[in-house]
């Protein structure tokens, strides 16, 4: 049994057809590199992974767990599946900290001295250990992103879900971000990203899905999808993004 | 004709003040915190709950906000006994208030609710939060931030409002005016000292109110 | 000696809301003069003027509308005049309401950007000219929600006028109640009317509200 299995998923936005037909299997400890066109569906498809997006045919298995079974405790499942957003989504009012000890209290019970602990020791991993004090509005879009980063961690999913994380962020502070990633994906965590970094893909990850027109058009290894397209819709994609 | 001012008189019933001065401040308090509970409830009713509450909650607001707070009170007050629920004028006064600060006060609040982005809502879901700990946790502390201006003008207009219960004979402040003028037969004189008192009072609350944010919102 | 609640009470009270409407007619002609004047004062580049304009408006919003009433109708009586309760009312409430106006209309041209006054200065208009053309124009289409939302407020504010004796609805309602002793039905009659003349009312803001933002 594959950690994520997606089968036949339909998704729909009104008469709009998102999702069509998506069928995906993801191994633990795999890293998987989704790209595509904006609006090939590859965020929506990612979302369905926690059941943010509901959906209107096929199914989306995780651990096992049918995700989009209405008596399924999306709940639980999510303090399974960790997810980081492109626009960071930091709680503004809160320090980083309680940004990071927020969930572990609250959901997991995690006694204040414990939570502290990880949450000093997850803000280690991404770099910024001392920022433990500070506000997000006191911190750049690489610091806020980081963050982001290991707030999720800080739940100990077995999976991560990662939603364009590096678009929103001016270029200069997109390599701090990646080097956080490659950090998780070297502990092996298993990973799906969402991501217009063709390089980084090429580099970490162990298999690259291409999607268009809200269907899976191309998957396979890394190195061989990225290098040597079959399709020319991937080989017109890559020629557009890699200019 | 001439007339000699004689604020003198006025102020020396200034123990008669302090006493309407404490029910006045009682009523202010206790419906400014019946209300904000009763806006926080409502508000969270009105922006995330079922259609049937949603519907119910529109029905209570709707019904406060067109009517006067005069009437609101004289139906509990006089009208409520024929059906059995008698109070006393300081209750009445209290129910009567909290009831009409609670309709402002859930539509003061949920505009600060709506204004939080769904993407606040799913980075709590994502992370496992039930709805209620997202309502705690995520959106209270900013949807009240930014509605605080608001919320703290109508808590402030409430307080003045509370003059109206002097019209059912609850001693508060402004009831006392009308002793005061019994007693000293300064009917101009009584009514300015009595307005600029409330002025004050205004005055009062909304530095306690500036206080409040700077200690409880405003962070550095 | 007790009456019998019947339709004939009800129509007495759906009459006695034309005082209501007419005193309201009468606040906002007062209280938009006043609120003009206030609004004006409080954008002028003469700071001894805005003063003025913000002493009154925080005066005013500081103290109770019932204080305004009894200082009109007990008070100026000491100075020898017979204050009618209609006088004392109209007083009382344009004094109220051209403060609450005075605001929202301030709001409203202080809305207008900064770049409109320095376009219409760069044409050479002076202070009262670019108001006239530029600013103004603009500040009314803005104003209407509000204002016609505060027209509802003045609706209901209407009903303190009945403690000094004033026949409006409210006080046809404690009348009424003092010869049927229902007060339950008749308190419920008389917040119906209410509803009835102010709902129609808060909706037609929200919609103008509504367009004025697609609008932008």
């Amino acid at each position: 049994m594959s950690l994520v299995e997606l089968k036949n998923v339909v998704k729909r936005y009104g008469t709009n057809t998102v999702l069509n037909g998506v069928s995906l299997n993801v191994e633990k400890g795999e890293i998987i590199a989704i790209i595509g066109r904006s609006g090939s569906g590859k965020s929506t498809m990612l979302r369905c992974v926690n059941g943010l997006e509901p959906i209107q045919g096929g199914t989306v298995a995780f651990d096992g767990t049918v995700v989009n079974d209405p008596g399924t405790d999306l709940r639980k499942l999510r303090q399974h599946v960790g997810i980081v957003f492109q626009s960071f989504n930091l709680f503004p009012h809160l320090s980083v900290e309680k940004n990071i000890t927020l969930a572990p209290k609250v959901v997991k019970n995690v006694p204040q001295a414990e939570a502290h602990a990880l949450a000093e020791a997850v803000l280690r991993k991404v770099g910024l250990a001392e920022k433990i004090g500070a506000y997000p509005d006191q911190l750049s879009g690489g610091q806020q992103q980081r963050v982001a980063i290991a707030r999720s961690l800080a739940m100990q999913p077995q999976l991560m879900l990662f939603d364009e994380i590096t678009s929103a962020l001016d270029p200069e502070l997109v390599g701090e971000v990646l080097k956080v990633l490659e950090e998780v994906a070297r502990e092996g965590m298993t990973m799906m990203l969402v991501t217009h970094e063709i390089g980084f893909a090429r580099k970490v990850a162990n298999r690259v899905v291409f999607m268009h027109e809200g269907k899976i058009w191309e998957e396979g290894a890394a190195a061989e999808t990225l290098g040597r397209p079959r399709t020319p819709e991937l080989e017109t994609f890559l020629s557009a993004v890699l200019h | 004709m001439t007339y000699s001012f004689q604020f003198r008189d006025v102020f020396a019933a200034w123990e008669f003040m302090l006493e309407g001065l404490v029910l006045t401040l009682e009523l202010s308090l206790v419906t400014m915190a019946v209300g904000l509970v009763i806006g926080l409830a409502g508000a969270a009713a009105r922006v995330y709950g079922a259609t049937w509450l949603k519907r119910t909650v529109a029905v209570y607001v709707e019904t406060i906000r067109n009517t006067p707070l005069i009437v609101q009170l004289f139906l509990i007050f006089f009208g409520l006994p024929s059906a059995g629920l008698k109070f006393d004028a300081g209750t009445a006064a209290m129910i009567a208030l909290s009831i009409n600060l609670g309709a402002y006060s859930i539509e003061i609040i949920r505009a600060g609710l709506e204004a939080i982005p769904r993407s606040q809502i799913e980075a709590g879901q994502s992370l496992g939060l039930t709805p209620v700990q997202i309502y705690r946790y995520v959106i209270i502390f900013p949807a009240l931030k930014m509605m605080f201006p608001a919320l703290s003008s109508q808590f402030v207009l409430l307080m003045l409002a509370t003059s109206v219960v002097s019209q059912i004979s609850a001693q508060d402040l402004f009831h006392m005016a009308s002793i005061i003028q019994s007693r000293t037969f300064r009917d101009f004189e009584v009514y300015i000292v009595v307005a600029a008192a409330y002025l004050v009072l205004a005055l009062l609350f909304r530095l306690a109110f500036a206080c409040i944010y700077h200690l409880v919102f405003a962070r550095r | 000696m007790i009456r019998e609640l019947s339709f004939i009470d009800v129509l007495y009270l759906i009459a006695a809301t034309r005082w209501t409407l007419a005193l309201t007619a009468i606040a906002f002609l007062g209280g938009g003069i006043v609120g003009l004047t206030v609004a004006l004062l409080r954008v002028s580049s003469f700071l001894p003027l805005r003063w003025l304009g913000a002493i009154y408006v925080h005066a005013v919003q500081g103290t109770p509308l019932l204080a305004w009433l009894f200082v009109f109708f007990f008070g100026l009586s000491i100075f020898g005049f017979t204050v009618s309760p209609w006088l004392a009312a109209a007083a009382a409430y344009s004094i109220y309401a051209g403060a609450f106006l005075g605001e929202i209309w301030r709001g409203c041209l202080q809305a207008i950007p900064r770049t409109q006054w320095e376009a219409g200065a760069s044409l050479g208009l002076g202070f009262t000219q670019q108001l006239r053309y530029i600013i103004v124009p603009q500040a009314l289409r803005l104003a209407i929600p509000p204002t016609v939302g505060f027209l509802v407020q003045l609706i209901k504010n209407t009903s303190l006028a009945a403690v000094i004796g004033f026949i409006e609805l409210t006080r046809e309602g404690q009348l009424t109640t003092a010869t049927t002793f229902r007060p339950f039905t008749v308190y419920l009659i008389v917040a119906a009317i209410y509803f009835a003349l102010c709902f129609p009312l808060t909706q037609w803001s929200r919609r103008l509200e509504r367009r004025l933002h697609v609008a932008r």
